[in-house]
């Protein structure tokens, strides 16, 4: 492993196998990591109960007891943390893939209608099989959103339209399911109405052992689709042409592209609703804080996704108090601002850069 | 071996009085829970419909969903206030905020039952960690009245409590029924809420209880309108204004929402004529002076109080 300079005259650290990884994506990496690490200890003594830094530590060196406070880490706030980290992670995954496949930035889960497949399959559950167990739930969605990935694979030929097309005819499906979800909600009684609006805002508070076992195995698809999509996913960048000039077999990465998403977005819809927004705001964000394409974008973007989720979350249980703020507005009152922001940054370093 | 015999006969009654002090049943989601016998510490997951027949039957609830931890409701309406008055025994504590329910605050009131509405399975799962979860059905549409009350007193052991009260209640209906200047039995009665529209108010609440009580028949209105509204829709369903002034009900029973400030004659008669204008020259209830106002905070509730409050607005209105 050696430290070079690349052809454009950045720094990279050369692995034996060939691997190049610039510094600077390296450093954004390192810094993100040390920021979750950080939002999750302080969330850790975040919450009712009152733990300082030191009875989190010894509660997680002693594991798990009957105890208030070992309720508190081990059931509530470290599965909530994992949790966060996982769905945040997948979601901003899914975005960054999806704005390189559309070469469009405002692709994500939610815009493609994605999201809207695996919610609609879950309200259809719910209000015609309301006797389903709960086991099956994350199948549902798997299948709604399954059903929206075919659905945009077919309006949308193999692998012979562009980016552009790809995005219209999501918006024209979310839309479509949008309306159909809002006639569902129409005809649901308000027990389950009270129950889908509370799912809808989205929230970690469901997440525990057993959702974290059962999101887990979805999550891990996030690493073979880093490692694999993501030297595809930098030709797409530079536009469908030059992908197939650069020898990518769009008919073939397409779809796969979409099902990776399907599936990510599916289970972390059915683990804590939908999370409005992070698909968008966390691969701008990291491209902001190290702009760079390929497997780096996917990292660097998962990792905002999922410090985001866990400030967010430690947002809604530690200043909230009694103010219903379901995670989704958390998110969104957090990352808004930090988008707004570093989009002024880039314009005025655009314009001082002419 | 005295100490032997000792330690085993205070293992075995301990055991079996720890065994008596629950039981099983089977709640409206037919689930089997293990419930205490007499459960002394109640979390309720839903204000109107479940924590008020609870503290009616006496029980103790001390967590409900959509309060502040001194007990001040965190929506524009207080129920427990409008329904009991303000009973200082009465500041119940919260569990967080809606969706997002706080387990360790939960945990920390030391619940020995926490009773949730019929579809809340997923809550459930987490919940049933740190208490035995009774789910009881609140909007399927078999309940009317105060049944949730009574089905809750069935199934917690307070039937007897429930049927002390029911009685001091008809009692009540009785008198009230007396004091109007015609009897009502025969007569068809529609009640309305005006939200940002109207809606018929439907059978789960103390004031249709007591309006059926005193001898009031519904007023068929579902067949008088063009558009059929879908059946099990809970509390209430919207008509249309068009519709609301075609019906002809002998009486009309007028509430605002709950969440107004104002329950006043005038002010109901305000909000309604906004939504549907001249409805009180097209009305016959309205030209012959057969409207009761109510104030949908006090009588809302599935509970014997509810009731009683309607009954009371009902004597007044005989005057």
């Amino acid at each position: 492993m050696i430290v070079t300079r690349a052809l454009d005259g950045r720094r990279v650290v050369l692995f034996e196998s060939g691997l190049k990884v610039r510094v600077g994506d390296l450093a954004a990496l390192g810094g993100l990591l040390t920021a979750i690490l950080a939002a999750a200890i302080v969330s850790l003594t975040t919450g009712t109960t009152p733990i300082t830094l030191g009875d989190a530590a010894a509660s997680l060196w002693r594991g798990p007891d009957s105890g208030d406070l070992s309720f508190a880490i081990w059931d509530v706030r470290l599965p909530r943390i994992l949790m966060g980290v996982m769905v945040g992670g997948s979601i901003a995954l899914t975005g960054a893939m999806l704005q390189s496949l559309s070469q469009n930035p405002l692709a994500d889960p939610g815009l493609l209608g994605l999201s809207q497949g695996s919610m609609t399959a879950l309200m259809v559950i719910f209000v015609l099989f309301p006797a389903t167990p709960q086991g099956v739930l994350p199948l549902a969605a798997l299948g709604g959103g399954l059903a929206v990935g075919a659905l945009l694979i077919f309006l949308v030929g193999r692998g012979n339209a562009g980016g552009m097309a790809i995005l219209l005819m999501g918006i024209a499906v979310e839309t479509s399911l949008s309306s159909m979800t809002s006639i569902l909600v129409l005809y649901t009684p308000p027990e389950v109405s009270l129950a889908l609006a509370e799912w809808m805002a989205g929230s970690l508070f469901r997440s525990s052992w057993d959702s974290l076992a059962t999101f887990t195995p979805w999550f891990a698809l996030g690493v073979p689709a880093i490692l694999l999509l993501g030297r595809s996913l930098r030709s797409y960048d530079m536009g469908d042409q030059v992908a197939m000039s650069l020898g990518e077999n769009l008919p073939f990465s397409k779809p796969i592209i979409l099902v990776t998403a399907v599936l990510l977005t599916s289970a972390a819809v059915s683990a804590v609703g939908p999370l409005a927004f992070l698909g968008v705001m966390a691969p701008h964000l990291a491209n902001f804080i190290s702009p760079t394409s390929g497997r780096a974008r996917l990292m660097l973007s998962v990792a905002v996704g999922a410090l985001l989720v866990v400030c967010a979350d430690m947002m809604t249980r530690g200043f909230a108090g009694d103010i219903p703020l379901p995670t989704g507005l958390a998110i969104v009152m957090l990352g808004v601002p930090m988008f707004i922001v570093t989009l002024r940054l880039r314009a005025m370093r655009r314009m001082r850069g002419q | 071996m005295r100490k032997l015999v000792t330690t085993m006969a205070v293992m075995l009654l301990a055991t079996t009085a720890a065994f008596a002090q629950t039981r099983e049943v089977i709640d409206d989601a037919g689930r089997t829970v293990q419930i205490p016998e007499k459960p002394q510490r109640i979390i309720a997951m839903h204000e109107a419909l479940i924590a008020l027949p609870l503290i009616e039957l006496g029980f103790d609830v001390i967590g409900v969903y959509g309060r502040a931890d001194d007990g001040a409701s965190i929506y524009d309406v207080d129920f427990i206030k409008s329904v009991f008055g303000d009973d200082p025994s009465l500041q119940i504590g919260g569990i967080g905020p809606v969706g997002d329910i706080d387990l360790e605050k939960l945990r920390a009131l030391k619940p020995d039952l926490i009773v949730g509405m019929g579809r809340q399975l997923a809550q459930s799962e987490i919940l049933s960690a740190i208490a035995p979860v009774y789910l009881q059905t609140t909007m399927a549409g078999s309940e009317s009245g105060f049944s949730i009350e009574e089905q809750l007193a069935k199934a917690f052991g307070r039937t007897a409590v429930f049927d002390v009260k029911r009685a001091s209640y008809l009692e009540r209906v009785e008198e009230v029924r007396a004091s109007l200047p015609e009897d009502p039995r025969g007569k068809t009665y529609l009640a309305i809420i005006v939200f940002d529209q109207i809606s018929a108010v439907r059978d789960v609440s103390g004031a249709i209880q007591a309006i059926r009580d005193l001898g009031y028949e519904p007023y068929d209105w579902a067949n008088r309108v063009t558009n059929e509204p879908a059946k099990s829709r809970g509390f209430a369903v919207p008509l249309s204004s068009e519709e609301f002034a075609l019906l002809d009900p002998d009486l009309l029973v007028i509430m605002n929402s709950y969440m107004s400030a104002d329950h006043s004659e005038g002010g109901i008669r305000a909000r309604l004529d906004a939504i549907a204008p001249g409805w009180s020259r097209f009305m016959r209830a309205a030209k012959e002076d057969q409207i009761v106002f109510l104030n949908s905070a006090e009588v809302a509730t599935p509970t014997i109080r509810s009731a009683l409050h309607t009954l009371a607005a009902f004597e007044e209105w005989g005057r």
